[in-house]
């Protein structure tokens, strides 16, 4: 049998999708209809619509603005970093921690999301890493394990915690 | 070339038939016919036939000789190939899928003279729902399409709703004005009773030696039909035997669409949905301009499994996506000039036996039939076994984008079972899945429809009755091929 990743559901080997999810068994299958891109839920949540301060972003790089703490968060420099609660005697690190935001309360996973960065390609995607409360974009619950495209001012929900997307104008597509 | 003389018809061969097959072919008659074995009168004149058979055959150069010579038979313009989703099957002790996607396509051009005009039947709810625009549009609908017809052709109207109504009969010659005149006529009152008016169609339908027609009821509902569907379903089943098929169109949202889906299917066909009224005309056009590129009447598909293998799922994808009841017997429709068949098939393999290096999964064969000549064509359904790999090959992108398609529509069809069990929270996180699924493969507005439906299902703990159509017949569309093959892959 094989096992899905994204919701445990067993399927008989040969199978090629996850009858109960839809998720795709083989991890790399290059159709050019793949890329998701979901749609804005108008005025939910409204965070979109609490302003952020001006910020100075490093070139290619984005900014995450934590509307109720009223505070940028610190990203590394890499072009991909996960976010998620930092706990002693964690063998896995997550880059960002969010354990200062109330991560508990907030049901941030210790591994909860991945944020990748492509300058070449200009674009930014989140990967939700199978977390317990899951990952929303602009309201809207993502699948666990596929990259989901991110764009200027879009609210990314870990759990409770909301995070607005800021990406400088001059990369904004 | 009558099938006694044909040289591959006596070995009892296809005419693309290997060396190999050919003696093997060669060595089965022979063991049959030869006259020490076989004592009944002619047996000798069989003997000389396949040793004459067999030495044309078995000489690269006279074979060529005689392949030039030959008029193309009919089975030979029929061509078959099966895409299976993986090389081979594992060796393992445990069950395994796999998918095999079944071609079959005319290589017979289509002629200016149809070799087989049409019979159709057009059976009318006219129910009191049907009142207003839906019959006003029906009307003109029905009107255009008797203007389309040859004079080879036969066409009948009924029109039922208590009770069913020949309003034109069967007949050869007709008067355009007084066929409209009767249309015009026509007023919605009463309830639906779908089998009074099949029963009326099948009836017009067989006033004519059906072998020489491509035969079809066309039956237009907008409600539910209440207590006669096992009749219904009978008469499918005898429609399906004498080549009859049957499509049907719901209009609105009332209709019972898995009613309507068990009914055609049988019968070959398929149901169709459309959202507004105006669009009754495109159907019912599109329909009939698909049976006139009939290069068959119908394609049974006949499937002998073998031990250990379960059928689970049959959809066929071309010329129309529509599912098939997973049978030994399967009613494909016509055979189109310009449009190839494509089969999906699910198949389920129990652990094989240690000693064999390929397993037959099924033995089957198409049974094709025309006005002159009816023929069947055998298929097998075969692959190698081997060591399970590491990392497994995708299968061919044909037939990756039919099984996510697949995977899409059977989404819906489980967020309906999750409600049927009372788990409305279940089904509106099987739709929201299913919309980010759709959003990926660019469906922008379906998946619209479906995050609706997800609210809808969350505050209502059921679908809409125009959602679950919509979504329904949406999953099915993008099944279609996005291509058209012309050639077998």
């Amino acid at each position: 049998m094989i096992t899905c990743k994204v919701c445990k559901n067993q399927e008989y080997i040969g199978a090629i999708f996850c009858s109960e999810c839809g998720s795709a068994f083989l991890a790399e299958h290059h159709l050019d209809d793949d890329t998701v891109v979901y749609p804005r839920k108008e005025g939910d949540p409204n965070y979109r619509d609490i302003p952020h301060p001006e910020k100075s972003i490093p070139k290619g790089k984005i900014a995450l603005y934590l509307p109720d703490y009223e505070t940028y968060l610190d990203l590394p420099e890499e072009n991909e970093f996960t976010l998620g609660r930092l706990i002693e005697g964690q063998v896995i690190t997550p880059e960002v921690d969010l354990d200062p935001y109330d991560g508990f309360e907030n049901g941030i996973s210790r591994l909860h999301a991945t944020i990748r960065m492509n300058p070449k390609k200009n674009s930014i995607q989140v990967l939700d890493l199978g977390s317990a409360n899951g990952t929303r974009v602009n309201g809207y619950e993502i699948p666990a394990n596929s990259e989901v495209p991110l764009t200027h001012e879009d609210i990314l929900t870990l759990g409770k915690l909301h995070l607005k997307v800021i990406i400088p104008e001059k990369y904004r597509s | 070339m009558s099938e006694k003389t044909d040289f591959y018809n006596r070995l009892n061969l296809s005419p693309n038939a290997s060396e190999k097959e050919i003696r093997r072919a060669y060595r089965q008659a022979v063991k049959k016919a030869h006259p020490d074995v076989n004592k009944q009168d002619g047996a000798t004149r069989l003997f000389l036939d396949i040793q004459e058979a067999f030495k044309v055959l078995s000489d690269p150069k006279l074979k060529e000789a005689y392949d030039e010579g030959r008029e193309p038979s009919e089975p030979s313009r029929v061509k078959t190939a099966v895409t299976y989703s993986r090389p081979a099957l594992y060796r393992i002790d445990e069950p395994q899928i796999i998918y095999a996607l079944l071609h079959i396509i005319t290589t017979q051009k289509q002629q200016e003279n149809p070799e087989l005009p049409i019979n159709i039947a057009i059976v009318l709810d006219t129910s009191t729902s049907m009142q207003g625009r839906r019959m006003q549009l029906l009307k003109a609908a029905t009107r255009e399409i008797t203007r389309d017809l040859n004079e080879e052709d036969r066409f009948s109207i009924i029109t039922f709703n208590d009770r069913a109504n020949v309003l034109i009969p069967s007949y050869h010659e007709r008067n355009v004005s007084q066929v409209e005149a009767k249309i015009n006529s026509l007023i919605a009152e009463g309830g639906t009773e779908i089998f009074q008016g099949l029963e009326a169609g099948f009836h017009e339908v067989r006033k004519v030696i059906t072998h020489n027609y491509v035969n079809h009821i066309i039956l237009i509902t907008d409600g539910h039909t209440y207590g006669d569907e096992g009749n219904c379903l009978n008469l499918a089943e005898k429609a399906a035997e004498m080549d009859i098929g049957i499509s049907g169109l719901g209009i609105g949202n009332e209709w019972n669409d898995e009613f309507l889906d068990e009914v055609t299917t049988t019968a070959g066909g398929q149901s169709f949905y459309i959202e507004h009224p105006k669009e009754v005309k495109d159907f019912l056009k599109g329909t009939i301009s698909n049976l006139k590129k009939s290069y068959s009447r119908n394609i049974t598909l006949n499937i002998n499994k073998s031990a250990g293998v379960n059928l689970l799922s049959v959809f066929r994808l071309l010329p129309e996506v529509t599912p098939l009841s997973p049978t030994a017997q399967i009613q494909l429709g016509s055979l189109k000039y310009d449009k190839p068949h494509q089969l999906l098939l699910e198949l389920l393999v129990k652990p094989l036996p240690e000693d064999i290096e390929t397993f037959l999964i099924a033995d089957a064969h198409l049974e094709i039939k025309r006005k002159k000549s009816s023929f069947t064509i055998p298929l097998a359904l075969n692959r190698p076994i081997s060591s399970q790999e590491e990392e497994p090959v995708p299968p061919p992108d044909m037939l990756y984008r039919a099984i996510s398609r697949l995977t899409l529509y059977r989404l819906q069809e489980k967020a309906q079972e999750d409600l049927k069990k009372g788990k409305p929270d279940v089904a509106y996180q099987r739709m929201i899945n299913l919309a980010s699924h759709l959003m990926s493969k660019g469906e922008d507005s379906l998946a619209k429809t479906v995050m609706e439906e997800a609210d809808h299902i969350k505050s209502h703990h059921t679908f809409s009755p125009d959602g679950k159509k919509q979504i329904k017949y949406g999953t099915r569309r993008m099944m279609l091929p996005g291509n058209i093959p012309e050639d077998l892959p």
